[in-house]
């Protein structure tokens, strides 16, 4: 069993973030590649300046606002979370005097960032049951969001443990010397874990999170790269 | 389907292959945002005319053949086979939309579901699949711009008849040409369409802004574009730019033809001459005081239908109010906000299908009959022709009892003599 969890802790993990990488290369530098289009594709009338429009586009999302008012709501949520998760496992890796503006503890949000996030990902899961959204839905929007699940809820859970419940046996100085490990390919795995209560959570944590890292370059998650050229194609 | 049939199909796939379009085919998250924007699916209800329904067909075809997903697990993203049945599909999803990009405006991304259409219609042509009398419209085009020799005495003709008809409207000045024809120097080459209607009502008001004007041989409509051809919307489009190139005009003019100006303004390239639309002159002609309306000529309401290809999808959308301004006091706006504005239904080649598509153009535009009675306005108004014969069908059908006009001949209908 300690072989197959340091597969998915070790090797697994500079496979996934090697294909998400090296994919994400890949694929953006096949796009552009491609010629550009010969006509312009704006939507008129053009408001000023197209870049400020572009980015309140991209990041605001104001036409899911005015015609799903409740879908945005989840995504604005959603989005801001996966931002603070960024940040929190950013943290993980060493301290950021920048990230401290705000003085928190690590993990930031206290356990709140992951249950919001595992709210939104049922809510987006659960509308694609019903029509009209269920008939425009392939498998993979599905795999999807129950993929980015589970990579949440195995995660908030030792958030949750240490958070809520004062579970000590992991503690983020742990994580961090894995992590930091990894990071200077010197990889070492700290007793506590692969040995204690909560290791499965770690491991099942990390292996969704290879197989969701691995998938990104290659599905329509590559949206978070190209929403912001596609929306200066509208906006000029 | 044979195997030879379906390379070459997909050959016609990845010849449309462009940065915009990989980044359309790469990024729908099929949200159901868009659900709402389709007048088709607002009028009927069924899933197959929502946006993102329509081109995840597209979507499907690309992961299966230009995806390695497609060879390795094709159920992940319901890749398809492409088969008759398919190009079937297609045929329902292409000619059912308009190409009016009101989509576009709902997409968080914007994805162009015109754009994405456009490879439909090009697998159609490839499997001799589409519209055969669009093709062969497209066709005549292209020979009346080969041998323009062989029709020009009959132009020729046909114009000397309309211009007995300007003079005894406007009254044009003795010596005059009342419609100029093949005048090297002048400064505006008007296109108009194969009708009077086009060309009558913008004599006189050229004549009456003393622009030095010719009108083109050609008319404007291309119908390689509503057919989804590139090699024949730019051969249609060629004719007029060489036209204009030999005659030294500075400026090109488009009559009340969405699909002819778009294709004018956005694929003629770099060019000499600008390109206008004919509602952009006539606010000019106003702005500088080269001509004069009369606001009595049109009593009751106005609204104004703005022609997708014209207004959210070209720009023109002020010019229009301004000469309204001038024909009314009472301006009955359709929509606060020009981008959400219905299309009439009948873009796309649709109307050009003629009474084959009726039934459908009558049934997916209810929602745009609604808006047009929420005005009040006894005249709607349009500067597109598709628009205009679109509009007139829905008045017929839906007894909407409005009087249906070009913006072009209220103007020339209301102008003051100098």
């Amino acid at each position: 069993m300690q072989t197959v969890y340091y597969i998915i802790l070790v090797p697994m993990v500079y496979l996934a973030f090697g294909v998400f990488i090296v994919g994400i290369i890949a694929r953006i530098a096949k796009i552009w590649r491609e010629p550009p289009n010969p006509t312009p594709l704006l939507i008129h009338p053009v408001k000023k300046p197209g870049w400020l429009w572009t980015l309140t586009d991209t990041f605001l999302f104001p036409t899911v606002r005015r015609h799903k008012p409740v879908l945005w709501v989840f995504l604005m949520a959603f989005h801001i979370c996966l931002l603070l998760l960024l940040i929190g496992h950013l943290e993980l890796l060493a301290d950021f005097a920048l990230f401290q503006v705000i003085p928190h503890e690590i993990f930031l949000g206290n356990g709140f960032v992951g249950l919001i996030l595992a709210i939104c990902l049922l809510y987006f899961l659960f509308r694609r049951f019903v029509s009209p959204v269920k008939d425009l839905s392939v498998p993979e929007d599905y795999y999807l969001l129950i993929l980015l699940f589970l990579v949440v809820i195995f995660g908030s859970e030792m958030d949750w443990a240490r958070s809520w419940y004062e579970y000590g046996e992991m503690t983020v100085e742990d994580y961090r010397s894995y992590l930091l490990s990894l990071l200077v390919f010197k990889p070492e795995l700290p007793y506590s874990t692969t040995f204690s209560g909560h290791s499965f959570m770690l491991i099942l944590h990390v292996f969704f999170a290879n197989l969701f890292l691995m998938f990104f370059p290659f599905s329509q998650l590559m949206h978070a790269i190209l929403s912001l050229p596609m929306n200066k194609l509208r906006r000029g | 389907m044979d195997e030879k049939t379906r390379d070459d199909l997909l050959q016609l796939f990845r010849s449309k292959f462009n940065r915009a379009m990989r980044f359309y085919l790469e990024s729908c998250t099929r949200c159901g945002t868009c659900t709402d924007a389709c007048h088709v699916y607002a009028s009927t209800g069924q899933t197959k005319y929502i946006a993102a329904y329509r081109h995840e067909l597209i979507r499907r075809l690309y992961k299966r053949y230009f995806k390695a997903r497609g060879h390795l697990w094709p159920s992940l993203g319901e890749a398809r086979e492409l088969t008759d049945a398919t190009i079937e599909e297609l045929y329902e999803a292409a000619y059912s939309c308009t190409g009016c990009r009101r989509c576009m405006v709902y997409c968080p991304f914007g994805i162009d579901t015109q754009m994405l259409m456009s490879i439909a219609k090009l697998l159609l042509i490839g499997k001799g699949a589409e519209p055969e009398i669009l093709t062969l419209l497209a066709d005549t085009s292209i020979e009346k711009g080969k041998s323009m020799e062989l029709f020009k005495e009959g132009f020729l003709t046909g114009i000397k008849r309309l211009e007995a008809e300007v003079v005894k409207q406007w009254q044009t000045e003795a010596g005059e040409a009342a419609i100029p024809v093949d005048v090297e120097g002048a400064d505006l080459l008007y296109v108009a369409l194969a009708g009077a209607h086009s060309i009558i009502p913008a004599a006189a008001v050229f004549n009456a802004a003393g622009e030095k004007w010719t009108l083109s041989f050609f008319e404007a409509v291309n119908f390689g574009a509503f057919v989804g051809d590139p090699s024949k919307t730019k051969l249609i489009l060629d004719r007029i730019v060489n036209e204009a190139k030999r005659l030294k005009v500075k400026e090109v003019c488009v009559c009340e033809c969405g699909t002819a100006y778009r294709v004018m303004k956005y694929l003629s390239g770099s060019q000499p001459f600008k390109v206008t639309s004919i509602t952009e002159a006539h606010a000019r002609y106003l702005k500088e005081g080269r001509i004069r309306l009369d606001k009595t000529k049109f009593p009751g309401p106005i609204t104004y239908h703005d022609p997708c290809q014209i207004a959210r999808n070209a720009g023109v959308i002020d010019e229009a109010r301004y000469i309204i301004g001038h024909l009314t006091d009472d301006f009955r706006e359709m929509t606060t906000d020009a981008r959400y504005n219905w299309c009439c239904g009948g873009g796309g080649g649709l109307v050009a299908l003629g009474d084959e598509t009726l039934d459908f153009r009558m049934k997916s535009s209810r929602v745009k009959v609604d808006q047009v009675k929420a005005t009040g306005a006894t005249i709607l108004s349009t500067a597109c022709e598709n628009c205009h014969t679109q509009l007139s069908n829905l008045n017929d059908h839906y007894k909407m009892e409005v009087d249906v006009q070009f913006l072009s001949s209220m103007v020339a209908r209301a102008l003051v003599p100098a």
